[in-house]
């Protein structure tokens, strides 16, 4: 039966907390390359890839996970917006085993939908790595992703368009001219 | 006149022809330029992760001994960094999902409702500062400096327990503490 306990310091309340270990164990040391990344004249309907390096540091292997994270306004960049949307960006292994004293790489993947409004964007997004660790402390270490989007994108509809008026008006100004000069 | 205007639509077409390939191009292998600044290296340690507290009782306080200078979080690496600390429920280890204590958002308890608190020493203006859910600043470095590498930051932790919970679970939570480049 569960019991309540309402009163400070009258019962004692047997609960162990924290993982009662009386090691005080030491963070996993790690590290990450590099510590910021900046895409520019990615254009919507392209992607763009980089590696992260993940150092583990420790004796032991440990797994790690990647993760985004969007960092509110004040710890932006000046001038970033938030990034759109998470599900543009892949890793190529987002938990990843590294072995002690080793390091090893993931491949991130940033894809730009193609449409016009996501042209000319500078946008702020972090990546988060950390080890899985159960211990009431954790470090996560963020790598700050930089993107901006080109401010031009190709209209090949635009493009056929003019080509097709310049066609045809010199097909008209030549019809025309060649009328004007015709003798009466 | 007419071999000029036959000329000019000529020259038009044969331009049009030769650059709407090149603009085609253009799209398919745009210079997408990818930039990581000098290879920074980024890392930050601490010299313990486990708090044994044993058994605690209700609406009561602990303190990490000594108090705020319990952990030690050094800066390695090779660029400054800010940082942050964001903390958790804690759940009951046998089964994280039936039962839970919930972190109050500033530091206070309540039914089932425990508080968490970080000091750094050298944080001479916030004293305890309740750690939330929220990610918030770890060394205030918007009213400061970020980190350097070598610099290192010792703070301890308070616990404040529920009001009221059930008893003999064994529950855990963890602290993230985090860094980003400055």
């Amino acid at each position: 039966m569960v019991a309540r306990i309402r009163s400070a310091g009258a019962i004692a309340a047997f609960l162990v907390m924290f993982f009662p270990f009386l090691t005080l164990a030491e963070d996993v040391n790690f590290s990450v390359i590099p510590a910021e990344v900046h895409i520019d004249n990615l254009l919507p309907g392209e992607s763009a890839e980089f590696e992260l390096t993940i150092h583990n540091k420790d004796e032991i292997a440990h797994n790690f996970t990647i993760t985004t994270f969007p960092p509110p306004e004040e710890e932006r960049r000046e001038g970033r917006a938030q990034f759109p949307s998470d599900s543009w960006i892949s890793f190529s292994c987002p938990r990843i085993e590294i072995a002690g004293t080793s390091q090893a790489n993931a491949t991130v993947t940033v894809t730009i939908p193609q449409e016009q409004k996501w042209a000319g964007r500078d946008w702020e997004i972090w990546l988060g790595v950390t080890p899985e660790s159960t211990d009431l402390l954790a470090v996560k270490l963020y790598v700050r992703l930089l993107v901006s989007t080109s401010g031009t994108m190709f209209n090949a509809g635009l493009v056929t368009g003019i080509a097709v008026a310049i066609v045809l008006l010199g097909y008209g100004s030549y019809h025309y001219f060649r009328r004007k000069t015709k003798p009466e | 006149m007419k071999i000029a205007i036959t000329s000019t639509a000529i020259a038009i077409i044969l331009a049009l022809a030769g650059s709407l390939p090149a603009l085609a191009q253009q799209n398919s292998t745009s210079s997408i330029t990818i930039t990581m600044t000098g290879l920074n290296e980024i890392s930050i340690s601490l010299d313990k992760t486990q708090w044994p507290l044993g058994t605690v009782a209700s609406n009561t306080q602990y303190e990490t001994i000594p108090q705020i200078e319990w952990c030690t979080l050094t800066v390695q690496g090779t660029c400054n960094v800010n940082t942050f600390i964001v903390g958790d429920d804690a759940k009951w280890v046998s089964d994280p999902g039936a039962y839970k204590w919930t972190l109050s958002n500033d530091g206070t308890n309540g039914d089932h409702i425990y508080g968490l608190w970080f000091r750094i020493s050298g944080d001479t203006t916030r004293g305890y500062v309740p750690i939330t859910k929220t990610q918030g600043e770890f060394w205030p470095y918007s009213g400061g400096s970020s980190l350097a590498p070598g610099n290192t930051k010792q703070f301890g932790l308070r616990l404040l327990t529920p009001t009221y919970f059930y008893s003999g679970r064994q529950m855990a939570t963890q602290i993230t503490i985090s860094a980003v480049a400055a």
